[in-house]
């Protein structure tokens, strides 16, 4: 390839980039706009409360990947870090799996809240 | 002869990563684990209330959060996310003045997330929304009325006095408040409504000779349920009042709260020191296409934070 020819291959992969940061950048604001938009649609009733917080979770785990894979260029990079990145991720859910039950399991009441304690003398 | 020696990233054997690159992926992990502790438990202890009413986690409305304003917090760190990878991509290609620009622009868009977080802050601190400061012992509920505890074991009577003594401190906390709003001239029916609770709780006096007629002054969680209601009705009115409210779980929250978006806004802040100090060098013409690398370390930084506020906003703000 001539020098020329290297240097036009060079541009135009460089412009196609700022293509991708561009279109990443618009898709993160319009999801964030519909995040907003499913939160408002449960106040006015359009959709239920599932549906909803099932949307915005889904919407910030896309706008977390896309962050990931262009802007942090995971896409190119990802072969040579994943060792360092899917421990994390294993990790983080094994700690959230050890808050569960100390937490979750000893606080969520079995009747009314309000009604007293059974007594626990004796067992303890 | 001389030469130019540029901090050209080193490659290395088995390792087929720039050292810098790979020393800021090590750090972002421990980053990562960080804000995972912080988000995963704050998920954890908001699942682990009850779902039913009076001991529902607090709803952003009743916490003062404004679910636009995240929005638009959220929009400004994307923003920002964009023009840092638009400055580490002008370096490559050796416009330094183009990078410099996305730089400064970046810094202003982190300070404008800054700016917009410390308004949100005040609020919280105008309303008292803040950790050990909010009234939510055992509000009593409408069809039930006091809750009663069974005080049949030594911790259960620690757990009472405990939860008395907190009770107390929101109790003349309001009372403070109260005797503030009384000099003040509101509107006369809030004032009126103010006015009778603060002669409740206050304890009765009389001149000598004459005899005092005793009245249970209201428990903290009756003056909670009251001073809810006087914000509602306030609220309705367009008046704002300087009165703390009862929100269950409302000091879980803030902490929360405070733990979260504090260490976040601490990152950002962190952020703009750098770009200041990249800023800094340009000016003094020492920024060049050498520092490329450099600039592409912080935006991996830049965007780790804007990941974080990305799970920040809807999980605070939304869900």
């Amino acid at each position: 390839m001539t020098e020329t020819g290297h240097a036009t291959t060079h541009d135009a992969a460089h412009d196609l980039r700022v293509k991708a940061y561009f279109t990443v950048f618009i898709a993160l604001s319009i999801f964030t706009a519909v995040s907003f938009i499913a939160n408002e649609a449960v106040r006015q009733g359009w959709i239920n409360l599932y549906t909803s917080v099932t949307i915005i979770l889904a919407v910030a785990v896309v706008k977390a990947v896309l962050v990931g894979l262009i802007f942090m260029h995971l896409n190119f990079d990802w072969g040579r870090v994943y060792f360092i990145i899917v421990p994390i991720f294993i990790l983080g859910v094994m700690m959230m799996m050890v808050l569960l039950p100390d937490i979750v399991i000893a606080w969520q009441p079995s009747q009314n809240p309000l009604e007293p304690p059974v007594s626990t003398t004796g067992t303890r | 002869m001389t030469q130019a020696v540029y901090d050209t990233p080193q490659e290395h054997m088995g390792m087929p990563l720039p050292t810098p690159k790979v020393a800021m992926w090590l750090f972002l992990v421990t980053e990562i684990m960080f804000f995972t502790a912080l988000i995963g438990t704050y998920i954890v202890l908001r699942h682990g209330t009850p779902a039913q009413s009076p001991f529902k986690w607090p709803t952003p409305h009743q916490v003062h959060l404004i679910e636009w304003i995240g929005a638009l917090n959220t929009f400004v760190l994307i923003c920002s996310s964009f023009t840092v990878v638009l400055a580490h991509h002008a370096a490559v290609k050796a416009d330094m003045k183009k990078a410099t620009l996305y730089v400064a622009l970046t810094l202003a868009l982190g300070t404008v997330f800054l700016v917009i977080k410390a308004y949100e802050y005040n609020s919280k601190f105008e309303h008292d929304i803040l950790p050990g400061h909010i009234g939510e012992s055992r509000l009593p509920d409408p069809k039930l009325g006091e809750p009663t505890i069974a005080l049949d074991t030594p911790r259960a009577i620690e757990r009472e006095k405990h939860e008395h003594a907190v009770g107390m401190q929101y109790f003349h906390r309001v009372q403070l408040q109260l005797e503030a709003i009384k000099k003040s001239s509101l509107d006369a029916e809030i004032q009126k409504e103010c006015n009778t609770l603060l002669d409740e709780m206050t304890a009765p006096t009389a001149a000598e000779g004459q005899a005092v007629v005793f009245h249970r002054p209201p428990s903290p969680a009756e003056v909670g349920t009251r001073v809810n209601e006087i914000l509602e009705k306030a609220e309705a009115k367009g008046i704002t009042l300087h009165l703390t409210p009862a929100i269950p779980f409302g000091n879980l929250w803030a902490s929360c709260y405070f733990a979260m978006t504090g260490f976040h806004a601490l990152h950002v802040f962190g952020g703009i020191v750098v770009f200041a100090l990249i800023l800094l060098m340009a000016l003094i013409g020492r920024l060049g296409p050498q520092h490329a690398t450099m600039l592409e370390l912080i935006g991996l930084y830049w965007h780790f934070v804007d990941i974080v506020w990305i799970f920040l906003f809807p999980l605070l703000y939304l869900v």
